[in-house]
């Protein structure tokens, strides 16, 4: 817990030491001082003294009221100029430190805390070991050695938990934003649900505060979860570029790639996996095919080489076919090509149409929404009825001479929906005819040249010399040998290609299985414990406060945002903001009562929360005495952890008494100004 | 010859689609956007309406305008649609009280028409192209004059001819 004992301001003007000193015990503590007489000054020293006037909107001296930096009116009219001012602050968890830190200060920076180890403002000895700190600086919350946020969150044995980033990193909380959890400030405190919270891109910060304050197991079955995601994340990856080295694999063997997804999944079986061939219009795979070439070339290996000679009537007869063979693949490349251009021409115009479609649908939609707009205006035109003579029209500005009737916009919306799909379908369907031809193309011109290579060899043997080598026949030898040892390597990278999508597959499953063992909802049964016990303190506590604006049934605790929520009506089904559906002075009742809970919730269970609460000025929106007396009653209970209210009670003593009659709690009166003479 | 044996033929008369630029809410939302965006005084003679409710009908006739525009009036654009569609959405304008006509020939947006006006601009979405145009062209370029230069080129191009 963080019990504060003690305050201490010292301000060094041209008329000598001014200042002021307060202690503070356990239980409620009342600091009742009247309007501007400084209520606010002291409770942002707290603040400062702890190194969180972040919650005041700014950073360091800037924040701070005047007369602790510039000049402070004593009596009033009278002015001193402030040269050197300070904030010693006395805290207490297991052990007692006092922090001192330097408001104005020609030869201290703001950022430079000192902490003494003892009581240095309640305790006898004014000479105390003390360590320099920083806050704020880069590092302040991580320096092992200087940082006082650091420090502070060990003093208070808090570990504080890492939090997702709005990069997706992690970070952890900072103190500054678990404060206005149970520091309420009075500008801005009491316009919202943590208001003050100071912005470090982090997402859900309430809730992770929330979660963190009440020491709730989702914490870190939350973290399990996204810590699952952005390992399935990387494994999607690694999978996509498996992928593709794959295909690029397939491609540089001239086959297509089979059985494998782009996305993620488990695979049972990889032999439903291969690269498939083309051979004689039939596909093959490519083990199959390397197979087969590896035959024939054995087959070939075994002939003697023959002369050019005894090859002679073979040569002729292979001569033939190949020319036959040449014109028939000109032929077909022929009429391949004009097709190709055809086909890329009406995706072009596809294209175009679908273009059309598009801008008539944002239009269409776009009138669909002034039409009821119009209803809004209202304008008579909008509900098809004429504005002059009140007879129902056509929604059309076609003359009324032509018979038609229009569709309703909605209809006319999803026939261009339609209209649409099928178009993209279309447009799909175009491009794989476009990529299936491109490809037969590209055969058709790589055989052509082969062809023509092979004729031109033939030619050349047939008027060789009888006696030497066939030619022919090597080179035809060579190039299967060529061909054998190209296929072998693919299928070598294949298989090694194989064994990494093993891996992932198997990586695949175990993230998939460890999804599945997170429970649904995150929650442990002691944290619902905990929900429900702070609804419950919720709205026992708005009935006590005379809560009116909903009926206490429509009220819950929120499982997502951990806020308070309403139903528009008992029963609904959705909740809103409670913000949206109370009162000013409604609402004000909900913050008291929703700080309080939280509070009363953590002080039954074991939680992180500080047992502090520090209110300034609650009783806001001319807020009925009774009710604040309600109040502080239930602030009064609670005996063991400290509650620091700053409160001017009208400038009243017949309303300071009416709301503190038979409380027990410690008063400290701010009498007419906070920053006095000291007398040294 | 079985299937020549038809008996009777009847035909049911569908509602057909219809492009947005006929739907009088969508034209007269037109108005009042071009009223307010590209005129001074939120008043217009009808050409004017006629040449941006043009514009807006599509992308080829956005840029040409804003060609001209950012060209400093120097490209060859002299002529722009007229559509009777535009005169009967006028009228319902004016019925519904969205318009009034002043001075016997010029269009202005009434109060209704700044609410209506209003509602179409609180949807950030909506008609956010048109809107991005009209704010381009702004109320400085396209004046009154300007309107009659170009009409005058307009005489002179019909005489040649």
């Amino acid at each position: 817990m963080l019990k504060i004992r003690a305050i201490k301001l010292e301000v060094n003007t041209s008329s000598g030491l001014f200042g002021a000193e307060y202690e503070f015990t356990s239980g409620l503590n009342i600091i009742r001082g009247d309007n501007s007489t400084g209520k606010s000054s002291l409770f942002q020293s707290i603040l400062y003294g702890l190194g969180f006037e972040e919650l005041l909107g700014g950073k360091n001296e800037k924040t701070m009221q005047s007369v602790l930096k510039d000049q402070v009116e004593f009596p009033d009219g009278k002015f001193h100029h402030v040269n050197q001012s300070f904030v010693y602050l006395e805290i207490e968890n297991k052990e007692i430190v006092t922090v001192k830190r330097s408001i104005t200060s020609d030869s201290r920076k703001s950022q430079l805390v000192d902490v003494y180890n003892g009581a240095l403002l309640t305790g006898k000895s004014k000479k105390l070991p003390s360590r320099p700190m920083y806050i704020h600086d880069k590092g302040g919350a991580s320096d092992n050695t200087y940082g006082f946020h650091l420090f502070l969150a060990e003093f208070l044995n808090w570990n504080l938990p890492e939090v997702v980033t709005t990069k997706g990193e992690l970070s952890h909380l900072y103190l500054q934003q678990i404060a206005p959890a149970f520091i309420i400030e009075q500008k801005s405190g009491w316009s919202d649900f943590f208001a003050t919270l100071p912005y470090y891109a982090m997402r859900n910060t309430e809730s992770r505060v929330f979660e963190f304050l009440l020491k709730m197991d989702v914490f870190e079955n939350e973290k399990r979860k996204q810590t699952l995601s952005s390992n399935k994340q990387q494994l999607t990856n690694k999978w996509n570029s498996l992928f593709f080295s794959f295909k690029k694999l397939a491609e540089k063997s001239g086959g297509a790639l089979r059985g494998l997804e782009q996305n993620p999944s488990i695979i049972n079986s990889v032999s439903s996996i291969y690269i498939a061939l083309h051979k004689n219009d039939k596909e093959i795979t490519i083990t199959d095919f390397n197979e087969q070439q590896k035959a024939e070339f054995h087959q070939l290996e075994k002939q003697k080489t023959t002369t050019v000679g005894s090859n002679i009537s073979k040569n002729e007869v292979e001569l033939k076919m190949l020319t036959d063979k040449l014109s028939q693949l000109s032929l077909n490349y022929e009429m391949l090509a004009p097709e190709l251009n055809y086909d890329n021409e009406k995706l072009k115009q596809y294209k175009k149409q679908l273009d059309a479609v598009q801008e008539d649908l944002r239009k269409n939609k776009g009138a669909l929404k002034v039409k009821s707009l119009g209803s809004e205006l209202p304008a008579e035109t909008a509900s098809d009825s004429c504005p002059t003579c009140h007879q129902p029209i056509k929604d059309s500005l076609l003359p009324s001479e032509i018979k038609q009737s229009p569709m309703r916009i909605e209809d006319n919306v999803s026939f261009l929906e339609a209209q649409k799909k099928m178009i993209e379908v279309y447009i799909e369907g175009q491009l794989n005819i476009i990529k299936e031809k491109e490809k037969k193309l590209v055969i058709y011109q790589t055989q052509l040249s082969e062809t023509r290579q092979q004729i031109r060899d033939t030619k050349k043997e047939l008027v060789q010399d009888e006696r030497l080598p066939s030619v022919l026949e090597i080179e035809k030898r060579l190039n299967l040998q060529k061909k054998v040892e190209f296929y072998s390597r693919v299928i070598d990278e294949f298989a090694q290609l194989i064994e990494e999508l093993k891996l992932l597959s198997k990586e695949l499953d175990r993230i998939l299985s460890k999804e599945k063992e997170l429970p649904k909802d995150f929650f442990s049964s002691l944290d619902r414990n905990k929900l429900a016990m702070l609804q419950a303190n919720f709205i026992a506590l708005l009935r006590k406060f005379n809560y009116q604006s909903k009926p206490f049934e429509a009220i819950k605790i929120s499982s997502d945002s951990y806020l308070p929520v309403a139903q528009k009506m008992v029963g609904e089904r959705l909740f809103y903001n409670i913000k949206f559906d109370s009162s000013a002075s409604d609402f004000i009742r909900c913050l008291w009562a929703y700080y309080t809970a939280i509070f009363k919730t953590s002080v039954t269970h074991q939680t992180n929360h500080p047992m502090l609460l520090i209110f300034d000025e609650p009783k806001q929106q001319d807020m009925a005495i009774g009710n604040f007396k309600s109040f502080l009653t239930e602030l009064s209970q609670f005996q063991e952890q400290q509650v620091i209210v700053f409160a001017s009670f009208e400038n009243s003593d017949s309303s300071f008494a009416e709301a503190t009659q038979d409380l027990k709690y410690s008063l400290n009166r701010i009498n007419d100004k906070l920053i006095k003479p000291l007398k040294s | 010859m079985e299937e020549f044996l038809i008996k009777k033929l009847s035909f049911t008369k569908r509602p057909i689609p219809l492009p947005a630029e006929y739907r009088p809410m969508y034209k007269i939302s037109m108005i009042v956007i071009i009223l307010k965006y590209c005129c001074r005084g939120k008043t217009s003679n009808l050409l004017k309406l006629h040449l941006f409710s043009w514009a807006l009908a599509s992308e080829k006739n956005m840029k040409e305008l804003r060609n001209y525009v950012t060209s400093n009036f120097k490209t060859d654009f002299s002529i722009w649609g007229i559509e009777p569609a535009l005169n009967r959405a006028l009228q319902l304008a004016v019925a519904e009280n969205i318009c009034e006509i002043v001075k016997g020939k010029n269009y202005k947006l009434t109060e209704k028409g700044d609410k209506f006006f209003e509602l179409i601009q609180a949807d950030h979405e909506l008609f956010d192209t048109e809107k991005s145009f009209l704010s381009f062209i702004g109320k400085r370029h396209i004046t009154e004059n300007r309107i009659t230069t170009m009409t005058k080129k307009w005489n002179l191009f019909y005489v040649e001819n």
